[in-house]
């Protein structure tokens, strides 16, 4: 279990992390979101014990992170500017990673090449972008680690190395019970691979549930009132209204069949429910944070 | 064998579950025929294991699939589905046949349709009974 409490972080007084609580449990996949700029990656600094917080606490199974080795052992993290010493191969990183975590898996770092097909001797800065990225997988995972903490991993790998990866990623969930943080702008993809979602902004977290419990509790509805209702009635509690022709869309903070049997009481000639795509909640969400995107002609 | 749709706006969940239904219903999937593990599936969709797991406990309840501890989970018979999903069901019904009028088929044709539809799952059961 992650679990981050009131974590406060200052640079020069500027406050990226502002009381920021996680609580991520064993065995979930969490996904982090938040606009730029909202403390994630300083949030999973904390998580792999590369910065220590001005205040709060950062805990992995209960004990601080924080020049804890043994229990750095047992993460895995792949930054978002992974590093490789300048004139190492895969190999040799792959040594050095041998020599930090214990339960590496030299097994399963030779499957892993059938995978990646990627050639070992190869100097790491020679390789492509998303080639490095591979690297930084193959290698993550050869570690064996309870814990897999992974900031925008998937940018610059193409669609089927995507799929490679989660599909890796997922089977050593289900079989290892791996628990994974993972920070990521594409909420399509996390919408697949994570139970647990918490949205940052301005160093804290907003929200923070299961994405079963997110998918329940706010609802899209597409609705046709009766002839003569052109306004939605205000006694309905509405996060937000638009209408196009004689079709309302409603958001509201509620499930699916509260809010049509809300509706059944004005006899609409429609009412359609439709689930909100994460990207949605994320929108709406955000929206009242004073976050929306701007109208702005240039 | 499930094929997901990245655009669908349906959760992903229920994506597995309509999917799953449609194998069982079609008769690809034959009574006490073995699902496959839910880690199969995650690694070979790439999707949280855990939803799933939600998708499989959902169908469980609504009677299309049982599950053995420590064996995994089972297409069911025609166990008579549950309440919820034949309300759910008559209502789609309802709206197609709307739709279907509106377009100028006649009740008659319509009740054909109906009538002839295949009972596959229905025939998998009376194999099942006839040992």
């Amino acid at each position: 279990m992650i679990e981050v409490r009131d974590a406060v972080k200052k640079f020069d007084g500027f406050a990226a992390l502002d009381g920021a609580s996680v609580m991520v449990p064993k065995g979930s996949v969490y996904g982090l979101v938040g606009p730029n700029g909202a403390g994630k990656s300083t949030l999973i600094r904390h998580l792999t014990g590369i910065y220590r917080q001005d205040g709060g606490t950062v805990r992995v199974d209960g004990e601080p992170v924080w020049e804890n080795a043994a229990l750095k052992a047992r993460i895995a993290a792949i930054p978002d500017d992974w590093y490789y010493f300048m004139q190492s191969t895969v190999r040799d990183m792959m040594r050095f990673y041998k020599g930090f975590y214990p339960s590496f898996s030299t097994e399963r770092y030779e499957k892993l090449k059938e995978v990646f097909n990627i050639d070992e001797k190869r100097a790491i800065r020679r390789l492509s972008k998303g080639m490095q990225k591979q690297v930084a997988f193959w290698l993550a995972l050869s570690c064996m680690p309870d814990y897999l903490i992974l900031d925008e991993p998937v940018d610059g790998l193409d669609p089927v190395m995507r799929r490679q990866v989660w599909s890796l990623v997922m089977g050593d969930v289900a079989q290892r019970g791996t628990t994974v943080l993972v920070s990521s702008h594409n909420l399509r993809e996390l919408e697949d691979v994570c139970d647990h979602v918490g949205i940052m902004d301005h160093g804290k977290v907003l929200l923070e549930r299961s994405l079963a419990q997110l998918q329940d509790n706010m609802v899209k509805l597409q609705v046709v009132f009766q002839d003569g209702v052109n306004e939605v009635p205000p006694e309905l509690p509405v996060l937000h209204a638009s209408k196009v022709g004689r079709i309302h869309t409603l958001i509201m903070r509620m499930s699916a069949e509260e809010a049509t049997a809300k509706l059944s009481t004005y006899n609409p000639l429609l009412v359609d429910a439709v689930p909100l795509t994460l990207e949605e909640i994320f929108i709406y969400e955000l929206g009242g944070a004073d976050y929306a995107v701007k109208d702005i002609v240039l | 064998m499930i094929s997901l749709n990245y655009r669908d706006s349906r959760p992903i969940y229920e994506q597995i579950k309509d999917g799953l239904r449609k194998l069982i219903v079609t008769g690809a999937l034959r009574t006490g025929e073995k699902l496959p593990s839910v880690r199969a599936l995650a690694t070979q969709l790439s999707i949280n294991p855990n939803t799933i797991q939600r998708a499989y406990n959902e169908l469980e309840g609504e009677g299309y699939i049982y599950s053995v501890p420590g064996k995994g989970s089972f297409a069911a018979g025609n166990t008579g589905a549950d309440e919820a999903r034949r309300k759910e069901l008559t209502e789609k019904l309802r709206e197609l046949a709307a739709e279907l009028k509106y377009l100028g088929v006649t009740g008659e044709e319509l009740a054909a349709l109906v009538s002839e539809a295949p009972e596959i799952s229905g025939q998998n059961r009376e194999k099942e009974e006839t040992p």
